[in-house]
């Protein structure tokens, strides 16, 4: 039975509130080819190394990231898989600009592949502020920072950064982000269980064959990390002091936003089996998490649920973050529609996502797929536990992405009506999405574990779009935590640049907005993280904007 | 951990200990900070007061902790409650939660042995006994003496395969409070465990006799009876257990054993058929495969005794499929197949039976062997 089929099943059995559990109204959407599949097609020959083991070793089952990452500054993002198995190695594949990548690993020197931990994320973003966005790769073990030379190449200075973390530290998503505002990025790196291989107790039937992953429960969590950028290319642990050291956190996402528009960035961490977290910045770069007056640690029943990827962006055009995040099968995924007040509303019953109860969500991505002005939804799922059918007949590891779109607020599940790419099952963990191709459409890699990824090109076409490249003067150099406001068409969209969110996994540098039928962008302000308002008007669409900081 | 057996272990050492906290931590700072505090203070001394009381309102309670931390994320002692409140819901898929809670609390505030004791019988209760040992010598560390750490640190050297460091922990606790039904419980255990059943037995009845209600206490003491073959004690201790937690469904399978034993078997069906296993396969924590082997070998067994041989058959292979080295399951498991003149496959679980420390009994060794050596059966 398919997941979706079973869904039915669920509904019917009067598993799901059916009075709750509507989707977006209007008239049923046409067949649309909204992705093709290119992988092949593109030279990408990665494939992703698990490390499985009869041992089932949990960080076995944990995936790895993906990042769109433009190395060279040719203005066409390249692509970043990290691999998982120790002496696997990550793959840095340089954009060619004809539709097809070339593998750059070995040149850059970001293979890893002599690690011997298992690598699990990565971030992007230019720490020295010397206009070429850096790596951060997470791992079961110490992360790496790969600073960018400017000539295709890569140097790892972890070690003078101080940020490497612990030595068996779990790390997982990781992002860049100006904490403080002082014109240099910060690094959030977010932190899972204390696990040591070896750890692993036995779960499952006894049975050859059944043994199978254990749930995180049994193991501890460890604080999140957070450092501070010094401006000479270290950093200092401010973990503690900035308040963001919990050591109950389970973290696997994180997304960056400004939920309160107080001009700051603030932090929300998606945790597994354990509350999420809220971190408000308090303006200086220290935080107070607010998650249990927000309304966003728990799930509708007050319960913590198994939080995994995560994304915040205005879905409703009330110019607020809201926040969804992917949880285990038979969980619902959060949509948390921030009201405004510093609190929020858990809408994903009544907002469309229903469809999402029984896969287990990974990657998460809110963007405009289709260019009309509002934020779609792409989910990548794939079951942690590989033989999870001799247990649950109607599970399957493997999984079909959902795909939702955007309906005056609200979604609606199109992954049926989507073509081919999106019907594919595949073991789904990170997720990120660039204009590949600098068509105005954003296209999608997916990271799957143990296989393959999925490199999906946008088909969409004929409204119009905005493409626009930040260059910080005071502020960080890529623009990351701008907030740009779009008027177009008679219509406001309110957007944050940062590449910060799902699985993983780091998205392109560059924000995307699409259009619709607008022929002129009537303005376009931007509040820069430096404090400067810049502002401007009669832009023309479709176009790839380098806006520099006053 | 049983909130019946927190508050039977932890509660006047919590309570004790908590006023010490909160005189601590009278405010200072300006009127209206010390207002608003106050009024924090009296929330939380409202919802203490009623998790200590006799039939907490758990649910409420969480929402009012969740809204105090929504104010002052850094009350340890709101996040102790709030852990406290968790685990007295006593949904298992609850413990990370408990925990984060209960580590949040120490993050702020290292002496709150409270958070620390609960966070260590959290550790126990999921098997991992070094984090248990670790939290307690922590504890020890901090309150030299403090007997709920020395008696919990006993049970758990016990767990971990040291019984007589229990005895001696125990015993010495007991010198300081001869009335800690805790340390005397976890006594009775290692009493037992080192082969001297009596004294322990004395020690668990004792507990009974004043009045201490819980199931664990009732467990422990009619297996004791079982092991000695004192049925119609142990159906009493048991059946007395089974009133006090119904949900407790780890007692009903000893006393289905009981029932069968003394031939009772419509009874004994009916006490396996209400203890409903309430963990899935997948839960992490062993013990639950563990109770969940044992309650289908006791099916086994029944059927076995029932003469519902291939019925019998099925769900001893499966308690063999969740624990392959469940010792009395291959033992019935093998008389079922010797009755249905399986004999090599049998002797097969036989062997493994005698392996595992659970033979066949002679007779039927004997019986089995006979059949091989005249190459009978499949």
């Amino acid at each position: 039975m398919s997941g979706r089929a079973a869904f039915g099943l669920a509904v019917a059995c009067g598993l799901l509130p059916v009075a709750l559990a509507s989707q977006a109204p209007g008239p049923q959407p046409s067949q649309r080819e909204a992705f093709v599949d290119v992988t092949s097609a593109a030279g990408i020959a990665f494939t992703h190394s698990s490390g499985a083991s009869p041992e089932k070793r949990m960080i076995e089952s944990f995936g790895s990231g993906v990042a769109w990452i433009d190395y060279d500054n040719d203005d066409f993002p390249d692509l970043f898989f990290v691999n998982g198995a120790p002496g696997s190695s990550n793959a840095l594949y340089h954009n060619d600009k004809n539709g097809r990548f070339s593998d750059v690993t070995k040149r850059a020197g970001v293979g890893g592949a002599a690690s011997k931990t298992f690598k699990t994320g990565v971030a992007s973003g230019d720490f020295d502020n010397d206009g070429f966005l850096d790596l951060y790769v997470t791992a079961l073990g110490p992360n790496v920072l790969y600073r960018n030379n400017g000539n295709g190449t890569f140097t790892d200075v972890t070690a003078a950064a101080g940020v490497a973390g612990g030595a068996a530290e779990w790390s997982t998503s990781a992002g860049f982000f100006d904490a403080d505002r002082d014109g240099d990025l910060d690094l959030y790196v977010v932190n899972y269980l204390d696990y040591k291989i070896g750890d692993d107790p036995y779960c499952g039937f006894k049975k050859p064959g059944y043994r199978t992953y254990c749930s995180p429960t049994v193991f501890d969590g460890v604080p999140d990390r957070l450092y501070r950028n010094n401006g000479n290319g270290t950093f200092t642990d401010m973990s503690r002091a900035a308040g963001i050291a919990n050591p109950a956190g389970k973290g696997l996402g994180i997304a960056i936003c400004d939920f309160d528009r107080d001009g700051d960035q603030d932090v929300y961490i998606a945790n597994d089996q354990v509350r999420n977290f809220l971190y408000r910045n308090n303006g200086d770069g220290t935080f107070k998490d607010v998650a249990y007056g927000a309304g966003v640690g728990f799930g509708p029943d007050g319960k913590a649920q198994a939080g995994m990827g995560v994304d915040c962006a205005d879905i409703d055009g009330d110019a607020y973050p809201d926040i969804v995040v992917t949880n285990f099968e038979e969980e619902l995924n959060n949509l948390y529609k921030n009201l405004g007040d510093g609190t929020f509303q858990d809408i994903a019953a009544t907002a469309g996502l229903r469809s999402s109860y029984l896969p287990l969500g990974f990657g998460a991505k809110l963007f405009d797929s289709d260019n009309d002005g509002d934020l779609d939804l792409l989910i990548a799922n794939g079951h942690v536990i590989d033989n999870v059918q001799l247990y649950r007949p109607t599970s399957s590891y493997a999984q079909a992405p959902l795909f939702y779109e955007n309906v005056g607020g609200r979604f609606r599940d199109v992954s049926d009506l989507s073509g081919p790419a999106l019907q594919q099952k595949r073991v789904g963990r990170g997720l990120a999405v660039a204009d590949m191709d600098n068509d105005g459409d954003l296209d999608v890699a997916i990271a799957n574990q143990g296989q393959a990824p999925q490199l999906l090109k946008n088909q969409s076409s004929g409204s119009n779009w905005l493409i626009v490249r930040a260059r910080g003067k005071a502020s960080n150099r890529f623009g990351f935590g701008a907030r740009i406001e779009i008027e177009a068409g008679g219509r406001r969209q309110v957007r944050e640049l940062t590449p910060v969110s799902s699985y993983l996994s780091s998205n392109d540098t560059r924000l995307h907005v699409g259009l619709g039928a607008a022929s002129v962008v009537a303005k376009i302000s931007i509040l820069w993280p430096s404090g400067k308002l810049q502002i401007l008007e009669n832009v023309a669409v479709n176009q790839r904007l380098v806006i520099d900081e006053p | 951990m049983p909130w019946q057996l927190y508050r039977m272990i932890g509660r006047d050492v919590c309570v004790a200990l908590l006023l010490g906290v909160m005189t601590a931590g009278a405010a200072s700072g300006s009127q209206q900070a010390a207002t608003a505090a106050s009024t924090l203070e009296q929330r939380l001394a409202r919802v203490r007061a009623d998790l200590y009381g006799a039939s907490p309102r758990l649910d409420e309670n969480i929402r009012e902790l969740n809204a105090i931390l929504a104010i002052d994320p850094r009350i340890a002692e709101a996040h102790l409650l709030l852990g406290m409140a968790h685990s007295a819901l006593g949904k298992p898929e609850m413990v990370g939660e408990v925990k984060a809670e209960l580590q949040q609390a120490l993050d702020l505030n290292p002496d709150l042995l409270p958070a620390r004791l609960l966070l260590a019988q959290t550790y126990f209760d999921l098997g991992r006994f070094e984090k248990a040992r670790d939290e307690l010598q922590v504890g020890l560390a901090r309150a030299p003496g403090q007997t709920q750490f020395m008696a919990l640190l006993g049970e758990t050297a016990r767990q971990m395969g040291d019984a007589r460091r229990s005895v001696e922990l125990n015993r010495k606790v007991l010198q300081i409070d001869p009335a800690m039904a805790q340390a005397r419980y976890y006594l009775g255990l290692a009493l037992i465990d080192l082969g001297q059943r009596e004294d322990g037995v004395q020690q668990l009845e004792s507990l009974v006799r004043g009045g201490a209600k819980v199931a664990d206490l009732f467990l422990a003491l009619g297996n004791a009876y079982l092991e000695a073959g004192r049925l119609d004690d142990a159906v009493s201790v048991l059946s007395e257990g089974v009133q006090i937690a119904p949900a407790a469904y780890a007692l009903r399978i000893p006393l289905a054993r009981a029932y069968r034993l003394k031939g009772e078997l419509a009874s004994a069906a009916e006490q396996l058929t209400l203890a409903q296993p309430l963990a899935s396969a997948q839960q992490a924590a062993a013990a639950y495969q563990k109770l969940e082997a044992s309650l289908n070998t006791e099916w086994g067994a029944l059927r076995l005794a029932e003469g519902r041989l291939p019925e019998a058959a099925a769900v001893l292979d499966k308690a063999i499929d969740m624990d392959p080295n469940h010792g009395p399951a291959h033992r019935y498991l093998a008389e079922v197949l010797f009755r249905q003149g399986l004999f090599n496959r049998s002797l097969q679980h036989a062997v493994q039976a005698e392996k595992l420390g659970t033979p066949l009994p002679p007779a039927l060794r004997k019986a089995l062997d006979a059949k091989i050596g005249k190459g009978g059966g499949a």
